[in-house]
């Protein structure tokens, strides 16, 4: 059985360090890294299932990176994860076609749960913006 | 000498808007500390699970991450302590302090802002401490204010410095950008927070060319400052 693929996505390294292997511990070929450009080049180099990631980093934030993924990367379902809350952030990232938005701390059976979820929603999920 | 009303209502609502805006950094920052923790308590947890189900030790990972874990806290404690430090300003209007130390404070406080934007930024020791007869909070609401203008500018050297001069004409405080600053627009945020504090300090800054180029913002302090040896 092929194991989802996770791109995880904070500037906390220690986070990111911390769920990819908690991750992997349940099945998931996570793979983490610590900026949005780091994420686009790494999409670029491979495919992946579900991005999670951060809304608030320094450089490019997720709201950014989840518009580059809607062009160039279609497939890839996005699950994005906020310190506080944006009442408005939240609404972008619903509109941009996110399939969640998390509130730190996220819970990682939660989070789980929401890549499987993720990862078994049909296609067209994403609006053109 | 007391201010008047209108001075010091803008002092109070900008101070609000202040505490309120550095508050909510230092509760992201900490959010993150308490996420991490989270996370690595829980690795450990997975770790012990799986070392009692196939019986491998895993204990050295276990003792790897309670350092870690051990790391976060004292980066948590670091932040309470910041937050403990710029609540206790507002104590007093006039009290001596060191200056050195609300500089460094100051560095803690925009350390996040300036972090998201991609700027370096340093806070110099001075080379013996400046005790200052003043108001500690107004500094700090000026200098913030000071110190937001210069990293909104920073987007191509993207390196900030703030230190302290003493010297026969008194004590100043200079925060120098190796990109250009412009000069403060009038009804902002930050330059009502900037004219709040100053106004307060009854000093004015200063927005000139750096001789190493880019700019520096200078607020000549008022009152009394003494360098210690």
């Amino acid at each position: 059985m092929d194991h989802l693929k996770v791109l995880f996505v904070d500037d906390e390294e220690e986070l990111v360090s911390a769920v990819v292997e908690r991750l992997d511990l349940r099945g998931i070929d996570a793979v983490g890294v610590t900026s949005g450009d780091e994420a686009l080049h790494r999409l670029r180099g491979g495919s992946f299932d579900v991005v999670v990631i951060d809304v608030k980093m320094p450089g490019i934030g997720g709201i950014e990176v989840l518009r580059t993924i809607n062009r160039r990367h279609p497939e890839v379902k996005v699950i994005l994860m906020t310190g506080h809350g944006s009442a408005e952030d939240s609404e972008i990232g619903r509109r941009l076609g996110a399939v969640a938005y998390l509130q730190k701390p996220v819970d990682l059976e939660d989070l789980l749960m929401t890549i499987k979820q993720a990862s078994n929603r049909g296609e067209g999920d994403h609006a053109d913006e | 000498m007391p201010m008047s009303d209108e001075p010091q209502r803008r002092l109070e609502r900008e101070g609000a808007l202040f505490f309120g805006s550095v508050g909510a950094g230092l509760s992201h920052e900490l959010s993150n500390v308490f996420n991490i923790i989270n996370e690595l308590s829980g690795l450990q947890q997975d770790i012990l699970a799986g070392a009692a189900q196939d019986g491998t030790a895993g204990l050295g990972r276990v003792a790897d991450l309670a350092t870690r874990i051990k790391t976060q806290v004292i980066r948590g404690e670091e932040i309470n302590r910041c937050l403990h430090h710029l609540s206790h300003t507002v104590d007093k209007e006039e009290t001596t302090f060191d200056l050195g130390e609300k500089l460094a404070l100051l560095g803690s406080l925009a350390a996040r802002a300036a972090r998201l934007a991609e700027v370096e930024l340093r806070v110099r020791s001075p080379e013996s401490p400046i005790v200052h007869l003043g108001d500690p909070f107004a500094l700090l609401l000026a200098l913030h204010g000071c110190v937001t203008t210069a990293i909104k500018a920073a987007v191509s050297e993207r390196r900030i410095e703030i230190w302290s001069e003493s010297g026969a004409d008194g004590v100043r405080v200079i925060i120098r950008s190796a990109d250009p600053i412009p000069q403060l627009e009038s009804d902002t945020p930050t330059a009502a927070a900037i004219d709040a504090g100053c106004a307060a300090l009854s000093v004015v800054p200063r927005i000139e060319p750096a001789s190493e180029g880019g700019h520096r913002i200078v607020l000549a302090l008022s009152g009394v400052s003494t360098e210690m040896a």
